[in-house]
């Protein structure tokens, strides 16, 4: 086995498995400080890692080089399909310019209204229960009926819809496959049936975003109805599991750290800071996978056209070179929006302000209602590997 | 002394911080990017400069820098 690949030393870590939380972090972390560049064997193609803050950013910031053709180093085949992931170039900054109006920051605010009374709802279910798995029972239900007004459907849907979801992602990040497969089967008819209406009876294309696909031209063409299914199939895939993921490592931080929970309490116009810091300290997407296009050289580092890079979000956002102290939650963390969570450059990610308007809500509302709450002593927690999530998060709270 | 803001066009992606940390210097477009970027240069009152600070610190691509200049406001001249 190598351990060094030119100057480079090779690490056999496998990011696609399960540890305990922050079990992913504790490797990044080690490599990192090991090396600026490593060569990874452990999944089943070699891919460079890029560790540190500068590279990373640099990686992202130059899509001609590292190219979307790959989206995961650890699943370079990528199996499905996202748009505008995997455009590139004029093709992917046209499709960005019909669907950015939806994301952005004034545009979310219209979903404000609906994801306070959905979350504040929720809540109240499980306030009087006094213990609830916060996973399960809040952190994809929340986001997932966020989703399907986004869309224009009914949250009522998140019914039958929320289950669904859960197959997919388990398919997606290595269980049931077959479940994976009827389930992705029946949303994907489900939105068949939502972009079928919106050609017979479109709404305004400025506030609904099938309707303004459906209408949109594109080098004066038309969008096909698979092209249209897939990007509703990726703001599904893109955004449902992240949210949930991030909300997971945000609770856990906060029952387990009562004076960061009390201080937001204390003052919830510190909530925006919080988020921020939250997703530079526990990222859930640790990696960008790229393309090398051409024979590139970073400081003695050559990677060849056709190499698969890893842009280590994860281990830039907890960098001490850049971000000092890294592995604590630092509430007004000085520079925090700098952080790589979101990714960089021109794929970065479209639904950033959703998830801060989300995730903002849930601080706000959650506490309000269950302030203090702890983790169940008999909690056996587990970290998905890949794109990390807390796969469980069993709380408790006295009534 | 005048003080500007100058925001690359090229680099800017529509991250948002940078009118989110400075709401009183710049504002967002429909897609959601800055206004202000490529050649609209903002002139930043002395009671706004720690905001025009806090953007550039902001951004995490690097598009936003803060320009003093002992340069009447009018010229683009460049930070001495």
């Amino acid at each position: 086995m190598r351990e060094s690949v030119g100057r480079c030393p090779v690490s056999h870590t496998d990011y696609r498995l399960a540890t305990p939380p922050a079990g992913h972090y504790a490797f990044l972390d080690r490599e990192r400080e090991e090396s600026r560049f490593l060569w990874n064997d452990g999944a089943d193609t070699g891919f460079w890692m890029l560790t540190r803050y500068d590279d990373v950013l640099q990686g992202f910031q130059n899509p001609e080089t590292f190219t979307n053709d790959i989206t995961s180093a650890l699943n370079p085949q990528r199996g499905i399909d996202l748009l505008p992931q995997r455009l590139g170039g004029e093709e992917h900054a046209k499709l960005r310019r019909v669907i950015n109006p939806y994301f952005s920051p004034t545009a979310v605010r219209r979903m404000e209204r609906f994801a306070v009374d959905r979350c504040a709802e929720l809540v109240e279910e499980l306030a009087p229960r006094g213990a609830c798995d916060f996973v399960a029972r809040f952190a994809l239900r929340y986001p997932t009926d966020v989703f399907l007004v986004s869309l224009g459907l009914p949250p009522s849907d998140g019914e039958f819809f929320v289950p669904w979801v859960e197959d997919v992602f388990g398919g997606f990040f290595g269980g049931a496959q077959n479940k994976a497969r009827a389930a992705s089967d029946r949303i994907m008819d489900y939105f068949a049936d939502l972009v079928a209406e919106r050609r017979a009876r479109p709404l305004d294309p400025r506030e609904d975003l099938v309707s303004r696909l459906v209408e949109a031209r594109i080098d004066e063409e038309p969008m096909p109805d698979r092209d249209i299914l897939t990007v509703c199939m990726t703001l599904l895939l893109a955004g449902l599991d992240t949210t949930r993921s991030a909300l997971g490592y945000m609770f856990w931080h906060l029952a387990r750290h009562d004076e960061d929970r009390r201080a937001l309490i204390a003052d919830p116009g510190l909530i925006p800071a919080a988020v921020e810091e939250f997703i530079r300290l526990y990222p859930l997407v640790i990696q960008a996978g790229r393309e090398v296009s051409r024979q590139v050289d970073i400081d003695g580092l050559t990677m060849e056209a056709g190499d698969v890079v890893w842009l280590g979000i994860g281990s830039a956002n907890r960098d001490p070179r850049k971000f000092p102290d890294p592995d604590r939650f630092v509430l007004g963390r000085k520079g925090v929006n700098q952080h790589l969570g979101f990714g960089a450059g021109r794929h970065r990610c479209l639904g950033m302000h959703l998830a801060r308007v989300e995730l903002a809500i849930v601080l706000r509302e959650w506490h309000a209602r269950i302030p203090d709450y702890r983790i169940a002593p008999d909690a056996d927690l587990v970290e998905r590997g890949g794109q990390l999530t807390l796969t469980s998060l069993p709380l408790e709270w006295d009534l | 002394m005048s003080t500007r803001l100058v925001i690359d066009a090229a680099r800017c992606t529509g991250h948002g911080r940078c009118y989110a940390m400075a709401p009183d210097l710049l504002s967002d477009d429909e897609e959601g990017f800055v206004a202000q970027r490529g050649s609209d240069e903002v002139d930043v009152p002395a009671g706004l400069l720690g905001q025009a600070d806090e953007a550039e610190q902001a951004c995490p691509e690097r598009a936003v820098r803060v320009l003093r200049s002992s340069a009447p406001s009018a010229g683009r001249s460049r930070p001495s």
